[in-house]
């Protein structure tokens, strides 16, 4: 009983996982490239989250178009804001940044509270559902789970196969050196910072799978934290490492809930948020690096 | 001998930076180790200041064992540094930057604050910063930076003091004037130099005692200024990097 | 500078302190708003004493906070019916405060102090979160129901004296734990600390191969800090408003007000978490009368033109303008 309860949450942690994965490669890549932790991650996966909902209660848009409207509405958010804010911070002290991208994450946080109210809403893409015996899958969380994993194949294969991507994994190896060797490396940080921010508000999009109605202004917070963790997973600097910290993720954090659950007298949904807390600061302390990754920083 | 260097070995993944060299510094030396950029020689320095710990071999500073000793202890044993790019604490004024070399870098341990200011004062005048005393670090030129980077190893009153590319971007007239600088105050104060350069430069070799010259991480050339010199392996690397000029 | 004059700037700290003491007491209908700002004005100088000094950014500052109340929260529920205790509870309640932040510190300082950078903003950014939900989820402390304590607190010290504390008592705590922060500032700036901090927040490398043990300076500056927000959260959450729940008291929220206060008023200056304190104070307080909810609104844009434009914010502006002048003595 309990073994089955864990298989089947284990199946669905992973199918979350890998959502989980691609919603943190953009926090990656930023890094990878600008050096910059965008603390403001999670309210950019907001963002998805809201253009997904308006475009499917008010346009009737299902979330598969959404995905790619939202993609580009963040290509051109981070545009804006590298151009306006983080072009001017590139040498500045690490507390700039930091401070910065959090508060343009509170920046859109409060715009988004402003339009739409604070109050918890959602949706429902019905397109059925698949029954596993140990569990039952909706059909929208597999999309959402094979659109992850296509995003993440295709922004690989843009990594290593276009010109562009091969400037840009030239600038996270070595900026200087690439500067060196003719890669423009300010259009380099402008492409890779909106790249991240669109990546990351797409994601937003693919999460609404998993919360009905969970869609709010402050939903971000969490997702930074578990960003965060899935990020050191993976080595923070790099975005495959960040699809897989994420697929790991996944199975622990549901993983531990099935544990946590059969715990009397704790509640096991705050616990399990304390749990991956917890395992951040484990990974820091064991490899700051990162699990996954063999490199070094 | 001063400091001594014996099969050091520091590796970045499957990079060997620094590839067992073995050296030695003799009290009140001038040294001064050239080779490509590259070669090793940054490393070098952060594996004798601190920066890093090498996997191998063994440094020992006035014969204490420092290979994996933290950087802030070796400062106070009497090893003094300044960087190829000027690093003042920019905010802080002059006095203070100095200050902190003599409260935090000498060998007595506890220094008062007062104690301190009072040492700066006498370093800065030592090298001739007085009219900028009290301005803050950030806003001085890029020479009076590093005179006020030197200053503050100064104050730290080193025994051995690194001094990684102190020349870089200087003018050539003041190039010369800055070496014999660094050379009457090493002699006065009886510290021994190890300047790093990326070339083999005229004025470097005209004080220094012995010549290093790393090339991929090893020792190539170990040996007086004028005999490295005429080394044709030497010759071989600068003329083999034609790019670097 | 001599060993008296090189105190004066808590000349200027204690001047703003006692107007706006004074200004509360006597301008009737005032005391609300002038409580509120000593807040404001203690969290910003706690935080600073880390932030501003070291130049870290702990994103999970508000969990010191926490820890405080709870140490007020657990003396006074956990002591009350002990006979002949009387106000002393209070002052273990203090100390249980200091006590709880200091641990937390140094828990969370073993982990994130060794990192840079941004791996530490990381490693802090869950604390305040992962505290309170190992408190519900663990059910430690009553859980997710909190504590409410008036009534324990009106059998120690009496209902009339209990309303007095609230109401008065209290905020003089903050003022003075205000005061003591930023003459704990003044005292580091002027001695070894405050040289060492200086050189770490400008370059960790440089400064450690000067000699100076960073990881011991950071410490020593992370757990003051957080030593004054456990005071301020024990004074100022748990007696003012005798009630703790989670997630209240671990709202990033607030260090997000710390934040903008320390930038705001310039971060590392004496003055700057007094005048940041100000600024933000009353303009969110008028703005929650003419723009409702709209306060973050307003001051996240105002934060990032600060960081991009004005990085040494109010104060630091005003202390280069004034450097090597008569008043710039009295500026840092």
């Amino acid at each position: 009983m309990v073994v089955e309860q864990m298989a089947g949450n284990l199946i669905q942690g992973l199918v979350l996982g890998a959502v989980y994965g691609m919603a943190t490669m953009g926090l990656s890549l930023i890094f990878g490239v600008l050096k910059v932790v965008n603390v403001g991650h999670g309210a950019f996966i907001m963002v998805g989250a809201f253009i997904a909902l308006l475009l499917f209660n008010t346009l009737g848009i299902n979330p598969v178009l959404a995905v790619p409207l939202a993609f580009l509405f963040g290509l051109g958010l981070g545009l804006l804001f590298y151009y306006s804010v983080m072009q001017r911070l590139i040498k500045a002290p690490e507390l700039a940044t930091l401070l910065a991208t959090f508060s343009l994450g509170l920046l859109l946080q409060e715009v988004v509270k402003l339009l739409f109210g604070s109050e918890y809403r959602g949706y429902n893409w019905a397109v059925g559902k698949i029954d596993l015996g140990i569990t039952v899958l909706p059909m929208s969380k597999l999309y959402a789970c094979a659109g992850s994993a296509l995003i993440a194949v295709l922004l690989y294969l843009w990594f290593n196969k276009t010109r562009a991507g091969s400037a840009m994994r030239s600038v996270v190896e070595d900026s200087e050196g690439a500067r060196v060797c003719g890669v423009n490396v300010g259009a380099a940080y402008a492409l890779s910072f909106s790249l991240g921010i669109g990546l990351t508000v797409a994601s937003g999009v693919l999460l609404t799978m998993f919360i009905p109605v969970g869609i709010n202004p402050y939903m971000g917070g969490h997702y930074t934290l578990k960003a965060f963790v899935i990020a050191v997973l993976g080595g923070l600097a790099s975005p495959y490492g960040a699809f897989f910290g994420g697929l790991v993720f996944g199975l622990l954090e549901n993983g531990s809930y099935t544990l946590f659950a059969l715990i009397p007298g704790v509640e096991p949904f705050a616990l399990t948020r304390f749990f991956s807390f917890l395992m951040l600061l484990i990974i820091l302390l064991i490899r700051p690096t990162g699990l996954l990754s063999e490199k070094r920083t | 001998m001063l400091l001594k260097l014996d099969n050091v070995t520091k590796r970045f993944g499957g990079l060997v930076a620094v590839d067992h060299v073995s050296l030695e510094i003799e009290r009140g030396q001038f040294v001064g180790i050239a080779g490509p950029n590259g070669s090793g020689k940054t490393t070098l320095f952060n594996c004798i200041s601190g920066v890093y710990f090498p996997e191998e071999g063994q440094i020992v500073f006035d014969d204490i064992d420092i290979t994996r000793m933290p950087p802030y202890k070796r400062a106070p044993l009497g090893i003094g540094r300044t960087f190829q790019i000027p690093r003042p604490f920019s905010s802080a004024t002059v006095r203070e930057n100095v200050a902190v070399g003599a409260m935090f870098g000498t060998m007595s341990g506890q220094i008062s604050v007062q104690e301190s200011l009072k040492m700066a004062d006498h370093t800065i005048e030592l090298v001739g910063l007085q009219a900028h005393r009290d301005k803050a670090a950030g806003s001085l030129t890029p020479v009076e930076k590093k005179m006020t980077e030197i200053a503050r190893a100064l104050a730290m009153k080193p025994k051995l003091l690194l001094m990684d590319e102190a020349m870089a971007g200087m003018h050539p007239n003041d190039i010369d004037e800055m070496v014999a600088f660094i050379k009457r105050i090493a002699r006065q104060e009886k510290i021994a130099i190890v300047a790093m350069v990326e070339h083999i430069m005229r004025a470097l070799v005209n004080m220094a005692e012995k010549v290093i010259v790393l090339h991929q991480g090893a020792k190539l050339v170990d040996a007086p200024t004028q005999e490295a010199l005429a080394d044709p392996r030497v010759i071989e690397v600068y003329l083999g990097h034609p790019k670097e000029t | 500078m001599n060993r008296v004059t090189q105190y004066y700037p808590i000349l200027p700290v204690l001047l703003a302190y006692a107007i706006l003491f004074i200004v509360g007491q006597t301008v009737s209908g005032t005391w609300q708003l002038v409580a509120t700002l000593l807040f404001y004005c203690a969290m910003g100088q706690a935080f600073n004493i880390f932030l501003g000094m070291t130049g870290y950014v702990d994103f999970g500052y508000v969990a010191f906070m926490g820890m405080g109340t709870y140490g007020m929260a657990l003396a006074i529920t956990r002591l009350a019916h002990l006979p002949g205790l009387g106000a002393v509870v209070i002052v273990i309640g203090f100390g249980l405060a200091l006590l709880m932040a200091t641990l937390l510190s140094l828990a969370v300082g073993a982990v994130a102090l060794r990192l840079r950078g941004a791996y530490f903003a990381i490693a802090t950014i869950g604390v305040n979160e992962g505290f309170r939900f190992l408190i519900e989820g663990a059910r430690i402390w009553n859980g997710a129901e909190g504590m409410i304590f008036t009534a324990q607190l009106v059998n120690i010290v009496g209902s009339e004296r209990a309303s007095r504390l609230m109401t008065y008592w209290a905020d003089v705590m903050v003022l003075a734990i205000a005061v003591l922060a930023a003459a704990v500032t003044l005292f580091y700036m002027r001695n070894r600390v405050g040289y060492a901090l200086t050189a770490l927040r400008e370059d960790e490398d440089a400064a450690k191969v000067m000699g100076i043990n960073v990881t011991k300076y950071k410490i020593i500056a992370f757990i003051t800090s957080a030593c004054f927000a456990g005071l301020v959260g024990a004074a100022s959450w748990a007696l003012k408003t005798p009630y703790v729940f989670p997630p209240e008291v671990f709202e990033i929220h607030y260090t997000v007000e710390a934040i903008i206060i320390v930038m705001l008023g310039g971060a590392g200056t004496l003055l700057g978490p007094i005048v940041g304190g100000l600024i933000y104070g009353i303009s969110k307080y008028y703005l929650s009368i003419f723009l409702p909810g709209l306060q973050l609104l307003v001051f996240a844009p105002i934060i990032i033109v600060i960081i991009v434009m004005f990085p040494e914010g109010v104060v630091g502006v005003l202390k280069n303008r004034t450097r090597n002048t008569a008043l710039g003595r009295f500026i840092i």
